[in-house]
């Protein structure tokens, strides 16, 4: 029985329906829930549901440490940079514990956060910055661009045994999506078909789903008619799905609103040089941020971002029909 | 050193120039005319000015996210402030930075930083370079409550100590972080017993007594510049809007407005004037009068200011080689 | 507070002597037997009574996080030494397969959680188990032992406060050898420049702070006990200031391989020129100062003291030997255990 509700909705549902089901599952963080009317209190108490200072590193540390004594922590960061703060425990201990213990401990920690609020939220709060994380063996990334997806990858998270760096995209907090009421899980490692096509296949990543959707529906007027795949997890990434793709359509191009050099645009390109150079009948076009920090002013954050225009000109490109752009 | 009506009409300047800037852009941001994450100084002012006006050029200034109040009391222009609001060509840093990422050079405004406690370890920095230039020149850093948990202050304060660093440390202490009374963040009420084993200077004043904050930093700023080590400037505060610009504050009892009036720390100064003598009640309408027409000036120089060319925006990465 | 039998005390010297005999032999295996342990290891010689005296007041259940000076602990609670040998080896049946080596060390179902290579990042993982063990409600107690070097991280701080504000069961466990790698204490703290013990950084946290002898097991014990004992009834955490010295310089030479390693002698030589400082420490040391104690004190008799010493050598031997004989693990090996 699915209903409309919003994006941010949905993830918190995920979190409320885990802890309800399983009693190891803790939330907190920041800001969470300071007042006892608060749902997560009166459902989960204040053992489980806990308000924390400004301590990034005791926050992700502390995760660590439950996780090695049997309990599933969600750790609500508010702001993907805040992880920055804690790097240590995110990069070199969460994902690294189990593999230096040859297996003997595990970590099933959540990472919650936001990201890519190009909003005026200027250089140090709207980064879109996980390829940092998905780099990082031991580690899962999951970047959900729908409502139902911002449930079930929650729960997902939740149940995985391994730490995950779980990503929100602030544009999206109040699009409306269809969301099951019940328990609604969605697969790490399987990416979504979210427009079937022939002629070009556009990756995209969170808000850029929209985007490159947005684009698709231009160039169906002109007769183009784009498949548009998200991943929905950048570790484990399903590149089979992405191949299969690349196999019919022959053209590519990647989306994503983090910056070229580190971008999960540039991971994939590298996946299907390798592996799928065969099927491609064009060079592979990437449209993603620009390599600055996110500026405040809106013309220049909005010159630095992808956006549907400049997809359109990069499908056109690919398929032979604009001059190559300087 | 008490208060002379000259240093007392400098503050209430100060303190209007804040409070009207405030105002303007509390209405502005409403209107989506300045956008994106904006934090008010409205009850810090007497903290900014009390400890600012006392400071030179060649003294360094850190604040965090909620920095309009610091700046302008520390000499950047508000017409420069504003544009930066609006995200204009003329803004202080040509639109790249934004309410929270505020500097400038020239005034020894190093900066407002976004990231909580992330401005200490900066701060002791430039203490430090002011160690080693052999001159008397302080670094001041703001922060709130918030912030004193949070691993940098540790490590800075440490350093501070060991160091001798010329650093004054002002906490606003408003005994909310976001949105969570300071209760939830620590057992620990007073920032001064936090800092206490590490044996530097501490004071608590209350920060809406703009008079008490700028004796008390003086007293400061005479410890530091002579060499005597970091100081903790203590000021209990409060903050009359939320977090942010938009929060709807459902975590706080609405404030009472005899409580405000107890703390305005601009209506107090001004009522201590009135009763010294300093000023009469048409001079003092004169003041924020004024302070509202130079408010009203940066808006319309912001205004007047062109939106930055966007190609700038993939320029000023890296300093060039 | 428990008192402290005979048999008791027997069982400390014991597990000191069996400390000091392991790390012995991870210290000849780089004169014995070069190229076989790889990269870096720290050692506890020195530290042997603030481990034993830490690990006296535990019960079943209770949990450890430790740094990456850490094959004390494991020793201690009984961890197999031939498994703990091979792992610092790189065997195929180390004590985690050979994936971690000796800064890695864990030994879950012991209580032993594990460990940080980082310095300070242990504490707030600590702190988590604390406030696991506040939930489980089954009396569990957390001891952090961390050095002196890490209470200057930020980890330390955000640590100690959220303990505090939570009243978590963990005992906060510093072990003060006066040095950080070639560093010296009052180099780099506020509190040591002017001769405070650490012990008052509690304070910041509204939260007890004591400074014990750490060469001395029965004051080790009889300081973090009741820190133990007011965790356990639900009161909070409390900094124990552990004053050792380390008896061997901070780690091996780190080198680019085909250089061989080895440990240099003490900082306090080779950077401070204080060798009247380390003589002292050897002339203080903690395990053969305990056997004496004993011994006069009536509570060991010489003879059954050398029956340990000899026993603990020939345990050590045998672990020496049986990681000398593990094999190594498969190369594709490495691929597991990336993901649970």
């Amino acid at each position: 029985m699915a209903r409309e509700i919003p994006y941010i909705a949905a993830a918190q549902e995920a979190i409320f329906q885990e802890m309800g089901r399983d009693d190891t599952v803790l939330f907190y963080g920041q800001d969470v829930a300071p007042s006892d009317d608060h749902d997560f209190v009166k459902a989960y108490g204040r053992e489980r549901v806990r308000v924390s200072p400004i301590s990034e590193t005791a926050e992700i540390g502390m995760a660590v440490g439950l996780a090695l004594a049997g309990y599933r922590p969600v750790v609500e960061l508010l702001m993907a940079e805040f992880m920055l703060v804690a790097m240590n425990q995110v990069v070199n201990e969460a994902p690294r514990l189990r593999y230096m213990s040859g297996g003997r401990v595990k970590v099933p920690i959540v990472l919650k956060a936001g990201y890519g609020f190009t909003a005026g939220w200027a250089g140090q709060h709207t980064g879109s910055i996980y390829s940092l994380f998905a780099g990082v063996p031991g580690l899962k990334v999951a970047l959900p661009a729908t409502a139902a997806d911002a449930k079930g990858l929650m729960t997902s998270a939740i149940r995985d045994d391994n730490p995950v760096v779980y990503l929100i995209n602030y544009l999206l907090v109040l699009e409306p999506g269809d969301v099951p009421e019940g328990e609604h899980v969605v697969p790490f490692g399987e990416a979504a078909i979210r427009r079937e096509g022939s002629d070009v296949t556009i990756v995209a990543t969170g808000w850029t789903v929209g985007r490159a959707l947005a684009a698709a529906e231009a160039l169906a007027a002109e007769g183009i008619e784009a498949e548009v795949i998200d991943p929905r997890t950048l570790a484990p990434l399903d590149m089979p799905a992405i191949l299969t793709s690349v196999g019919k359509t022959g053209h590519v191009v990647l989306v994503d609103q983090g910056t070229r050099h580190a971008s999960a645009a540039s991971i994939i390109a590298a996946e299907i040089a390798e592996h799928g150079f065969s099927s491609l009948k064009a060079p592979i076009k990437l449209v993603t941020a620009l390599d600055a920090t996110v500026a405040y002013s809106e013309p220049m954050e909005a010159y630095l971002m992808p956006n549907e225009e400049k997809i359109q000109a990069a499908v056109r490109q690919v398929l032979g029909q604009a001059p190559v752009a300087a | 050193m008490a208060l002379s009506r000259e240093v007392a009409l400098d503050l209430l300047q100060t303190m209007w120039r804040i409070r009207a800037f405030e105002e303007r852009v509390a209405v502005l941001k409403r209107s989506l005319q300045v956008h994106g994450l904006i934090h008010l100084s409205i009850g810090g002012e007497g903290v900014a000015a009390g400890v600012c006006r006392q400071l030179r050029s060649d003294d360094v200034v850190y604040s965090g996210h909620r920095a309009h109040g610091h700046a302008i009391a520390k000499g950047v222009s508000m017409n420069a402030v504003m544009a930066e609001l609006m995200g204009k060509a003329d803004g202080c840093c040509q639109g790249f930075g934004g309410s929270m990422h505020l500097v400038d050079r020239d005034q020894g405004f190093l900066g407002a930083t976004g990231v909580v406690g992330g401005n200490l370890p900066m701060a002791l920095g430039s203490a430090l370079t002011a160690e080693l230039g052999g001159g008397d020149e302080i670094a001041v850093v703001f922060f709130g409550d918030g912030a004193v948990q949070s691993g940098h202050f540790h490590e800075t304060v440490n350093l501070a100590a060991l160091w001798q660093a010329p650093l004054i440390f002002v906490c606003e202490n408003n005994g909310v972080a976001e949105f969570t009374p300071r209760s939830a963040h620590t057992v620990v009420e007073r920032v001064s017993d936090v800092v206490a084993p590490y044996g530097f200077e501490s004071e608590t004043v209350d920060g809406g007594d703009a008079a008490s904050v700028w004796e008390t930093f003086a007293g400061a700023l005479t410890a530091a510049r002579a060499g005597r080590g970091p100081v903790l400037l203590e000021c209990l505060t409060h903050r009359r809007r939320g977090h942010y610009e938009g929060d709807a504050q459902a975590y706080r009892e609405a404030l009472e407005e005899e409580q405000w009036q107890a703390h305005d720390p601009l209506a107090r100064l001004e009522r201590r004037a009135l009763d010294e003598g300093w000023l009469d009640e048409s001079a003092a309408k004169a003041i924020a009068d004024h302070a509202g027409a130079q408010v009203e000036e940066a808006v319309a120089f912001a205004r007047a200011s062109p939106l930055p060319d966007p190609k700038l925006a993939a320029e000023l990465v890296y300093a060039p080689a | 507070m428990a008192e402290l039998d005979d048999d008791r005390l027997i069982w400390m010297f014991t597990q000191m002597v069996r400390v000091r005999e392991f790390e012995e032999r991870v210290k000849r295996t780089f004169e014995d037997h070069p190229g076989v342990i790889r990269g870096h290891t720290h050692l506890a010689d020195g530290a042997e009574a603030s481990i034993v005296g830490s690990l006296a007041t535990l019960r079943d259940g209770d949990q450890l996080i430790a740094t990456y000076r850490c094959h004390g602990y494991p020793i201690v609670l009984g961890t197999d030494t031939k498994a703990i040998m091979a792992e610092i080896y790189g065997r195929r049946d180390g004590l985690c397969g050979g994936y971690g080596g000796s800064m890695h060390l864990a030994d879950p179902e012991r209580g032993f959680l594990g460990t940080s290579g980082i310095v300070g990042q242990g504490i707030p993982q600590a702190t988590g188990v604390a406030f696991a063990a506040q939930l489980r409600k089954q009396g569990q107690v957390v001891l952090a032992f961390f050095g002196d070097g890490a209470s200057k991280q930020g980890a330390f701080h955000e640590s100690l406060n959220l303990a505090s504000l939570w009243k978590l069961p963990i005992v906060f466990v510093m072990e003060n050898n006066n040095y950080n790698v070639g560093t010296r204490v009052e180099q780099e703290d506020a509190n040591a420049a002017v001769g405070e013990p650490l012990s008052v950084k509690a304070k910041a946290y509204s939260m007890p702070g004591v400074t014990v002898d750490g060469g001395d097991p029965v004051a080790v014990y009889d300081a973090v006990e009741p820190a133990v004992e007011r965790a356990r009834s639900g009161e909070g955490p409390t900094l124990v200031e552990s004053k050792v010295y380390r008896l061997s310089a901070h780690g091996n030479i780190i080198a680019p391989p085909g250089v061989p390693l080895h440990y240099p002698e003490h900082e306090a030589i080779t950077v401070f020129g204080n060798s009247e400082e380390y003589e002292a420490a050897l002339r203080g040391d903690p395990v053969p100062r305990f056997r004496m104690r004993l011994v006069e004190e009536g509570v060991l008799d010489p003879q059954r003291a050398d029956e340990i010493m000899q026993e603990a050598r020939e345990e050590m031997d045998g672990a020496v030997q049986f990681a000398l004989n593990s094999p190594f693990p498969e190369p594709e090996a490495a691929l597991n255990h990336v993901y649970a």
